[in-house]
């Protein structure tokens, strides 16, 4: 008889607990898979400091469906074999969502995975968060239903950059567009000659030239000269930027440029006196509504020893957007319905210290507010322990900033 | 030697088995290591059999992996090109390029060889981002893996099993292709390339012939990679692709046969287990590679062929006992060394010195125990085990060394 009971009651307890682990909803696992090591190492890792502080604070008002999230991070090793191998491990470990932002290569990679994941394993879809490739093509050709990106692209950066300079009166007559020979320097280039009737400029002269290949700039720099440019808009970065800026600079060159990417860590730091009174459209500025702001930035320093900039703003808004999104969806039994969460990102807006954003329906690209500013020793917030900083010259709202959805985008909607 | 036909079956039966043996992860590791093991026996062939050193292979790997998604996304998996075909036209368009590169490459020898392929591949890599319709841009070209023959190959067992009979062919068919007069001519061209031609062999043809082979095996696995991902981005033309698989076959051992596959399978392994486990596995992946040079310059497996053909003489036990208990000191001396270098590493982070504040450093968690940076006991921890790891080791050599003396 004694045995009897204790079966009974075995039974009887492992079927509360059966229960009590249905109740309980499996955690929200959500991937970082990003550059954690290597040479391009230091992009990625603001990314994972910016994704560690907003899932933190996601998970501060209550994660999802009662349980904290969880971050799982892989090394993508840089590449996009690395990446490929990374996001099947994720997805067998059970992450809905996917967080990468550093390279458009892997990038490129990465959505392919999941739209080919997601036809193979319908009704076990997985989400991807772009955070930052900017390629035209990840919103255009290769644009699909589980893809968002969160991050501005060339059309966005190059309009606003013109816009802004042209409304602060700094916008000459002649432009020079002055690019890296691949595709995202190709998107720049045809984006400000695309503007050029709209804003009443004429592009002088367009130059493609190697991907930080070039050491010494001083002909290009002649050839700016020559055409009697007085702005060069370029989306440069890193090392192609800097020294571009540095041999207009050495040769007395009297040009202002405008830019993408100046906020990368290290190039103020690296260019000093030559980036002053040089223009950037970036998602975020820290003496926009100063309030707000410097409520964030502190805060933000408070957890990761320093202030945000450069990708770091932009990826803590763009899951500020996830967390919006993830507050309107019910939790099922296995965790998350990914098609539910993608509606609910599509419908969803949040207030981030620079006006409110929201991600478009038709090509899941972003919507927000762009600032225009200006690289100035006035700054309050100064980059690279210089006395320079950005300076906003023009906040462009998030309705102005939007660009007509690419031709290419033919987005599969379920259903 | 005459357990290696046992040893070879052995396997084969394992790898055959392995998906149902390892979990999902580890069989997306095993069919890396596959091709990662494949592209270092082609680059073996040049190297380690004709001694031909190239830096430039990256650009036979590339080509063959931008064929095949290319005719993935032309045939679509049927008529003349199943997907399991596919690794055809990588090999085909690995022929020949390298028929053409080796032309050229080869009329020189030694440091200009080895400049003459390292620059083609730069000029294919330089080249590459300009031409969007052929490499994709910057978010590459991709494709998507049809089914045939029966087969889905939407799973990764089917991608598995597919990228094993391939690479295990392709080995097969190297290791005939050592055992032919063409192949044992590799040989002489490595050792006496002067004899040869005064023997009346043309070496120029020879060396084009060997290159043309070796980039066709290379192109054979950049389709597999480019099959496996179901994309191919101009990144793989990168100069670290070459140098990777370079530093892989040496680690193995560049001279015996199956040395570069099991160093690249190894190196692969490594890098997928360690990456996600500590930032600085690049570090370790150095250190491995100088360790290797500096003390079995044969490769790991070099080293080993050679201790089972020229065995100690001292007997079976004794010879273990040696082994065993200098891979026990070394064990020890390797895991005070990632103390060190774990614990130097977390306290340089950023992340640590942000929670450093007004001259109070927290305590760091490694190996589940909480050490306080700015105590003796963390750094002595490493150094002592470290510095006892290196004595034993010490100890053992200078112990055989002292009984052989007495043996002669």
């Amino acid at each position: 008889m004694g045995f009897q009971k204790f079966a009974r009651g075995t039974a009887a307890m492992a079927l509360v607990m059966g229960a009590a682990t249905a109740a309980q909803a499996e955690p929200l696992k959500i991937a970082l898979v990003e550059t954690l090591s290597g040479p391009q190492a230091s992009t990625g890792l603001l990314y994972r400091d910016a994704v560690k502080y907003q899932i933190g604070k996601i998970n501060e008002a209550g994660g999802f469906g009662g349980e904290p999230i969880e971050l799982l991070e892989f090394d993508n090793q840089g590449g996009p074999v690395g990446a490929a191998d990374r996001v099947r491990a994720a997805i067998s470990e059970g992450a809905d969502v996917i967080l990468q932002g550093s390279s458009s290569a892997v990038a490129g990679q990465v959505t392919e995975d999941v739209r080919k994941y997601n036809l193979r394993n319908a009704g076990d879809e997985v989400l991807y968060i772009n955070l930052g490739g900017e390629a035209m093509e990840l919103t255009g050709s290769k644009c699909h239903y589980y893809h968002f990106r969160t991050s501005p692209n060339a059309a966005i950066r190059v309009n606003t950059l013109l816009d802004g300079m042209k409304e602060a009166g700094v916008l000459g007559d002649n432009v020079y567009a002055m690019n890296q020979n691949y595709s995202w320097g190709v998107d720049v280039q045809d984006n400000t000659v695309a503007a050029a009737d709209r804003l009443g400029f004429t592009v002088v002269e367009q130059t493609l030239h190697d991907v930080n290949k070039i050491q010494d700039f001083s002909p290009y720099v002649q050839r700016i000269q020559a055409a009697d440019a007085d702005t060069v808009i370029t989306g440069n970065w890193s090392n192609d930027l800097l020294l571009l800026m540095k041999a207009a600079s050495g040769a007395g060159l009297d040009v202002r440029f405008g830019t993408a990417f100046l906020d990368q860590p290290g190039n103020i730091g690296n260019a000093g006196a030559v980036a002053e009174g040089h223009f950037l459209s970036a998602p975020f500025n820290a003496q926009v509504n100063p309030e707000e702001t410097s409520a964030f930035m502190e805060d933000y320093k408070s957890v990761t020893g320093h202030y945000p900039s450069y990708v770091e703003p932009t990826t803590v808004f763009g899951l500020m957007l996830l967390g919006e999104a993830l507050k309107s969806v019910e939790p099922t039994e296995d965790g998350l319905n990914a098609a539910d969460l993608a509606v609910a990102l599509e419908n969803a807006t949040a207030e981030t210290p620079m006006g409110p954003i929201s991600m478009r329906a038709d090509d899941h690209q972003i919507i927000q507010p762009m600032i225009v500013q200006e690289v100035s020793k006035d700054a309050q917030y100064k980059a690279d322990d210089t006395e320079y900083g950005f300076v906003p010259i023009k906040v462009i709202s998030a309705a102005d900033a939007e660009q007509p959805v690419q031709d290419s985008c033919k987005m599969k909607r379920p259903g | 030697m005459k357990y290696a036909p046992l040893l070879l079956l052995v396997t084969v039966a394992v790898l055959i088995a392995l998906p149902w043996l390892v979990s999902g992860s580890m069989l997306n590791a095993a069919v890396q290591m596959l091709i990662a093991a494949l592209f270092a026996m082609a680059f073996g062939l040049l190297c380690g059999q004709a001694g031909m050193l190239s830096f430039g292979h990256a650009a036979y790997f590339g080509v063959g992996a931008f064929a095949a998604v290319h005719a993935m996304n032309a045939f679509g998996g049927e008529g003349l090109l199943p997907t399991p075909l596919l690794p055809l036209v990588g090999g085909a368009t690995g022929l020949v390029s390298g028929l053409l590169a080796g032309y050229f490459s080869t009329k020189r020898t030694g440091v200009y060889f080895a400049m003459i392929t390292l620059a083609l591949a730069e000029l294919l890599h330089a080249l590459a981002p300009h031409l969007k319709t052929v490499f994709g841009g910057e978010a590459g070209v991709s494709s998507f893996r049809m089914p045939a023959w029966g087969i889905g190959f939407g799973s990764l067992n089917d991608v598995y099993f597919l990228t094993l009979v391939w690479t295990l062919v392709s080995i097969g068919l190297l290791y005939l292709f050592s055992k032919t007069p063409l192949g044992r001519l590799a040989l002489g061209l490595r050792e006496n390339a002067h004899r040869l031609r005064f023997l009346g062999y043309n070496t120029h043809a020879l060396g084009t012939l060997i290159f043309a082979i070796s980039a066709m095996f290379a192109g054979i696995a950049g389709a597999l990679q480019s099959m496996n991902i179901e994309a191919a981005n101009y990144v793989v033309l990168e100069s670290h692709i070459s140098t990777a698989v370079v530093l892989n076959s040496f680690i193995g051992g560049v001279r015996v046969f199956l040395g570069p596959a099991i160093g690249g399978a190894l190196m692969t392994f490594f890098g997928h287990v360690t990456s996600d486990l500590t930032r600085v596995w690049l570090l370790y992946q150095g250190i491995i590679f100088v360790l290797v040079m500096m003390f079995l310059p044969r490769g790991l497996v070099g080293e080993l062929v050679e201790r089972l053909r020229n065995p100690s003489g001292e007997g079976l036990a004794r010879t273990l006992g040696t082994v065993l208990a200098r891979l026990v000191s070394l064990a020890i001396a390797a895991f005070g060394a990632v103390f060190l270098i774990e614990f130097l590493q977390r306290v340089l982070s950023p992340e640590y010195r942000a929670g450093v504040t007004d001259g109070t450093w927290p305590d760091i968690a490694l190996f589940s125990y909480d050490w306080a940076p700015l105590s003796v006991s963390p750094w002595a921890f490493g150094l002592g085990l470290f510095g006892i790891g290196i004595a034993l080791v010490t100890m053992v050599n200078r112990r055989v060394a002292a009984r052989k003396e007495a043996q002669a």
